[in-house]
């Protein structure tokens, strides 16, 4: 039975509203942080007061770009090679983040366009499971 | 401090050498850069070398110390600098402050790399405290991507168009046709570019540098030195190190702040302004600029970031060819990275023997007329960038 895995582990968490990323904000100077960190390392910071924090679910394109050829491990994407978006977003809570643009025409993706997180799937590892991340749907 | 001169010049040719070490391949620039500056290896008192990842240095990044052992040892100190693609920037800068203090009098700076096929990559340790592993591993953006993103930023906020980024790559390799040491020395059309291979739209294979194997090296000394040796010598008004800002908007692992304006490249535009303060000039009196073009999108980027002109108006400066050699603005006349590939850690001292060349209007038919004052810059992982000002 096929079982899914997260590319790395730690990084989300999964809701009945979609993935939340873990991450952490900083009280004091409201510096924003993915993954999750217990120190600011803003030199500004006089107060640093850290918590913890589950960004999402929506937010901004701010530049995309599209991965015309396939790129070597540690990547990991499908067979046979299909060209994908990713950008970084800035989300509603502060977050600035990379993440795959979940769209089937990756010309599609537009800076400034409005996303929403959702998981999805890189590809498959050697022992068939899907390896799934987060990534940004277009809303 | 006292002044600094940039007495020797020397480079082996950018390319691919199989058959050649990194190791011999210094001694080649070296020995140019000594033959140059009419100085013997045993008048060397120190090196400033650039850390390889790729090639050489013991696999610890030693490669001042392959340079003396192949050149001699004389038993001279050896520096190491690592600094991703800034260190032989950062080379420089260690050398020039080694002299500036008057520690010591004559010193070489090398930087050599043989670089592994393809595009670089990460480190090869699947490492989940990597921000560049999770970067690849959760989302998959190498380096071309990264550029592709800040170049499509770019084309929404200004309207640059496909055909701008293409102009400057044509720029480039026109000047290329005349550097005997770049790789490629062929010209190409606006058309030819674009429809080379789309690496990452909106960027083409000819857009983006490839890697490339090469080495140079430079001998400096006190200015007043130089001057017993030639009437005009090259100084140096300023030689800079930064790294990046907290507050910088690109995010070096997979996410971090929104920053409050447009704060990009900051180790970069640091560098570059606290050497126009160091040597007391400011935009308007740079002749030309040899600047860290991994892409064509830096070209655009990088003279607004630094007040050489406004913002928005890189695209019209490329449109009227005010980059090429007889421009208001020249940039990258050697051809740049694009027409010689990186050699990641001899690039800034590629940037160093370009500039003192068109300084002693010794460039021959890529010679910016008249060039008196010179910027280079250099951008490494991490958050490095250098910046260096040459005068004649």
């Amino acid at each position: 039975m096929t079982t899914r895995v997260h590319a790395v582990e730690g990084l989300m968490t999964e809701t009945a509203d979609g993935p939340r990323l873990l991450g952490s904000k900083c009280g004091g100077c409201s510096a924003t942080y993915f993954p999750r960190d217990s120190v600011c390392h803003n030199p500004d910071c006089d107060a640093p007061a850290m918590v913890d924090m589950n960004f999402g679910p929506t937010g901004k394109i701010w530049s995309c770009a599209i991965q015309n050829y396939q790129p070597p491990a540690p990547v990991i994407t499908e067979e046979p090679y299909q060209p994908y978006a990713m950008g970084m977003v800035d989300l509603d809570d502060g977050l600035r983040v990379l993440g795959r643009i979940d769209v089937d025409d990756p010309m599609s993706a537009q800076v400034g366009g409005d996303v929403e997180l959702v998981v999805g799937r890189l590809g498959g590892d050697a022992d068939g499971n899907d390896v799934v991340t987060w990534m940004f749907r277009p809303i | 401090m006292r002044e600094v001169a940039v007495l020797g010049l020397g480079m082996h040719p950018w390319g691919k050498f199989p058959e050649k070490s990194v190791t011999k391949m210094c001694r080649e620039a070296v020995e140019v850069a000594l033959a140059d500056a009419g100085v013997g290896w045993r008048e060397i008192d120190a090196v400033a070398a650039a850390s390889s990842r790729f090639s050489g240095g013991k696999g610890w990044g030693l490669n001042g110390n392959d340079v003396v052992e192949e050149m001699g040892s004389s038993g001279i100190p050896v520096y190491n600098l690592s600094a991703g693609c800034a260190a032989g920037g950062n080379a420089f800068n260690i050398g020039h402050t080694l002299v500036a203090s008057g520690l010591h009098d004559t010193v070489l700076v090398v930087g050599g790399e043989k670089m592994p096929k393809g595009f670089i990559q990460t480190s090869g340790v699947e490492d989940v405290h990597d921000p560049e592993f999770l970067r690849q591993r959760c989302v998959g953006m190498p380096g071309p991507a990264f550029w592709a993103m800040l170049a499509r930023r770019r084309m929404a906020e200004y309207g640059t168009t496909p055909e701008h980024f293409a102009q400057i790559a044509v720029k480039a390799h026109k000047n290329s046709v005349h550097n005997v040491n770049a790789r490629f020395r062929k010209e190409f059309t606006i058309e030819e570019v674009l429809n080379s291979p789309l690496v990452s739209y909106p960027l083409h294979l000819l857009e983006i540098c490839p890697v490339s194997d090469g080495a140079a090296a430079v001998v400096i000394c006190s200015a007043e030195a130089a001057r017993k040796r030639t009437t005009n010598p090259i100084t140096v008004a300023a030689s800079t190190v930064a790294t990046a800002r907290f507050d910088d908007g690109i995010t070096r692992g997979l996410g971090g702040i929104v920053p409050s304006g447009p704060t990009h490249h900051s180790e970069a535009k640091q560098a570059v302004l606290k050497a126009f303060e160091v040597a007391g000039i400011g935009p308007q009196d740079l002749d030309l600029v040899e600047l860290q073009d991994n892409t064509v999108y830096y070209e655009l980027a990088f003279p607004e970031e630094w007040g050489l002109c406004e913002p928005g108006e890189a695209e019209r400066l490329v449109e009227k060819g005010e980059t090429t050699p007889t421009g208001k603005l020249p940039i990258n006349p050697s051809g740049g990275f694009q027409s010689f590939g990186e050699a990641t850690t001899a690039q800034g001292l590629f940037q160093i023997c370009e500039l003192g060349w068109q300084l002693r209007g010794e460039a021959g038919e890529r010679q910016v007329p008249n060039a008196k004052v010179g910027l280079a810059q250099t951008l490494g992982l991490g958050g490095n960038a250098t910046a260096a000002v040459l005068k004649r």
